[in-house]
């Protein structure tokens, strides 16, 4: 795979349990503090989640009929990018601004909640609508009207991928010439559903969850998103430097035992930053918490780096966001990055010894000039993005 | 938006009454032709697939053996508006109605991606595969993403679309459709793969069509995929001229076929 031209990261904005604003996120990361809490979902079990509890805004009128918990979550995103959308819209025409973002739930919350009061009451609603508050199109309308952007516009759905794969998206449409910015990112919301799918998996840890140690038990879900804005050049904060995607080709729902796919994601990404592994100074891990995962993820992170780089899963602190992951972690890397600092991970500070990784339980302050995210999902679908600061 | 050219090198086609492309062009519907075999998946993949996931196997299918493109390693880029809806619809059914515990398989088979990554497993591809919607422009957003990927690679691509009939209980039924899955396989001009050319393709742009979509049915045409099946149909046909992807309900995005 060919090196590429790196994208100008100009601006980002985040929200999950930890907060509803970069320094909140910050402040809790640097304390160790989680947002995990007993769900509070109508749920026939017990599990821990990352619920946002921040007040969200509502849509201008215009955009009332869209308005579900995902579409405010979505607007309180691009206000937070705001400032650097600003100075994006006075380079770059608007339709030369894309919004490439990914979701697995896109409004299954809402529709989740008609659909109760349908089977309760026979009737959906009065204010439901499934293609303004279900479908995948309706954030997109949403982000798109908020920011001003008039480019191509859709939504990755590859389940925990989601996210990530929109900044490959960027850098090729970018590449083509077709676009000069584009909004990236995702979002989801906790839905009972997806709780309950997960715990029929046996893949829902009773506690909040646990990466990498020996009494890892599964996941923990939460919800939120992050977004990106990347350009063709420009002010930049950090670079995107590189993006690899891969298929395990393996399992629907499992990974590869040997992390085959992730190995391959990872070796795309340095390739096409032109880097070897050596030059990556932290990884932020998929890290879900559950046994298959951490440990295929581990022999694929050790198998390519070795067993000195620091590697953390930060889902002990949001919950797993699912479609909103791979944007959240990159989010994350981007704090490494600018702040000089990894958090610890939480939960591991009874790890594995099969995981031959350095996992910090504590605070890492230093310099973090070159950082690995990654992201697995349903359907053998791996990602990880590679990005450095300026 | 500039405009990309690519070579269109095979062609996909499923809906009710049309088991392939050949069956489109030819304009006689079969009535034995009801449902998709997913015959390409493998055993245990084709058990576990949606009638969408089938769908979808079978035009990447046709369209990849007549480009004779190798589903081992190319890239496949999948689009659904509304992607697994009725699966989901069956696991809120379970949780809300029955008020029973879901069933793993049915819940790992509910996201977007479920072809992508059954596609890629039956396949054994371990390069790149996406699954993306985009409302009534996911035709046109399926195709910009695959052209990208077109242009960074000697290899073609393959995008399918389909979309399964709107849940019932959630969309009137004015709004409804019948279940359409159309495949292209893009190459770059001067490629290799680009060998086998039925057609010359510019964009995706924002252009006025000059070529009006093919006759069909109005469940078949409010299909989110009508406009991917106008493609092929110009295509099959032989056509040159603009082609809107949205039949007016997007934003507008279209691509000019040409003769090869």
């Amino acid at each position: 795979m060919p090196s590429a031209k790196p994208l100008a990261i100009t601006g980002y904005s985040v929200l999950n349990a930890l907060g509803a604003s970069r320094e909140a996120v910050l402040d809790a990361l640097a304390a160790g503090r989680t947002g995990l809490a007993p769900a509070t979902l109508p749920l026939p079990f017990e599990t821990a989640a990352g619920a946002v509890t921040a007040a969200l805004p509502e849509l201008p009128a215009a955009l009332a009929p869209w308005s579900t918990k995902v579409a405010r979550m979505a607007a309180h995103l691009v206000a937070g990018i705001e400032p650097a959308l600003a100075k994006a819209r006075e380079r770059w025409r608007p339709e030369r601004i894309a919004v490439l973002m990914g979701t697995s739930t896109a409004g299954a919350e809402a529709t989740e909640q008609a659909y109760k009061t349908y089977v309760e009451e026979g009737a959906l609603p009065a204010d439901y609508d499934f293609r303004r508050q279900h479908t995948y199109g309706a954030v997109l309308h949403v982000v798109g009207e908020l920011a001003g952007a008039r480019g191509p516009a859709w939504m990755v759905s590859t389940a925990c991928t989601s996210s990530a794969k929109p900044f490959a998206s960027a850098q090729r449409l970018i590449a083509a010439g077709l676009i000069d910015a584009a909004i990236v990112g995702g979002i989801d919301t906790l839905c009972a559903m997806t709780l309950q799918g997960f715990h029929s998996l046996g893949a829902l840890d009773s506690r909040p969850c646990r990466p990498f140690s020996t009494e890892r038990a599964g996941i923990s879900i939460g919800e939120g998103g992050a977004l990106v804005l990347v350009e063709r050049d420009g002010d930049a904060r950090a670079l995107v430097e590189g993006v690899g995607e891969s298929s395990d080709a393996y399992h629907i729902s499992a990974p590869h035992p040997e992390g085959q796919g992730a190995t391959d994601a990872m070796a795309r990404a340095l390739a096409q930053a032109g880097v070897a592994p050596g030059d990556i100074d932290h990884v932020n891990a998929h890290g879900t918490g559950t046994r298959l995962n951490d440990t295929a993820e581990a022999k694929a992170i050790a198998g390519l780096f070795g067993g000195d780089v620091p590697v953390v899963s930060t889902k002990g602190y949001t919950g797993h966001t699912l479609g909103a992951a791979g944007a959240t972690e990159v989010a994350m890397a981007l704090f490494a990055i600018e702040e000089g600092f990894v958090p610890a991970s939480l939960g591991a500070e009874d790890k594995d010894p099969a995981i031959a990784l350095t996992i910090p339980t504590a605070t890492t302050r230093g310099r973090f000039r070159r950082v690995l995210s990654n992201s697995f999902a349903f359907g053998g679908n791996n990602v990880s993005v590679i990005v450095r600061g300026v | 938006m500039n405009a990309i050219h690519t070579i269109i090198t095979g062609v996909g086609v499923f809906a009710a009454g049309f088991a392939n492309a050949g069956a489109w062009s030819a304009g006689a519907p079969d009535a034995t032709v009801e449902a998709p075999t997913g015959e390409a998946l493998d055993k245990r993949s084709r058990r576990r697939a949606s009638r969408l996931t089938r769908a979808l196997s079978d035009v990447v299918a046709e369209a990849a053996a007549q480009a004779g493109a190798d589903l081992s390693v190319v890239p496949t880029v999948f689009g659904s508006a509304l992607g697994e809806a009725d699966t989901m619809i069956g696991l809120l059914d379970t949780m809300w109605r029955e008020k029973a515990a879901l069933s793993p398989t049915s819940f790992a088979m509910s996201v977007h991606n479920a072809a992508s990554g059954l596609i890629s497993i039956a396949a054994g591809n371990r390069g790149f595969t996406t699954s993306l919607a985009a409302d009534y422009d996911t035709p046109g957003t399926a195709l910009l993403e695959a052209v990208g990927l077109a242009l960074a690679d000697d290899l073609p691509v393959v995008v399918a679309c389909a979309d399964e009939a709107a849940p019932r209980d959630l969309v009137p039924d004015a709004e409804r459709f019948e279940l359409l899955a159309v495949a292209l396989v893009l190459a770059r001009p001067g490629s290799p793969a680009a060998a086998n050319a039925l057609a010359t393709m510019r964009g995706p742009v924002f252009e006025a069509p000059t070529i009006v979509g093919a006759p069909a049915r109005d469940e078949l045409a409010r299909n989110p995929q009508i406009g991917l099946l106008d493609v092929v149909d110009a295509v099959l046909r032989g056509r040159s001229g603009v082609v809107r992807l949205d039949r007016g309900r997007g934003r507008g995005l279209a691509v000019e076929l040409g003769a090869p």
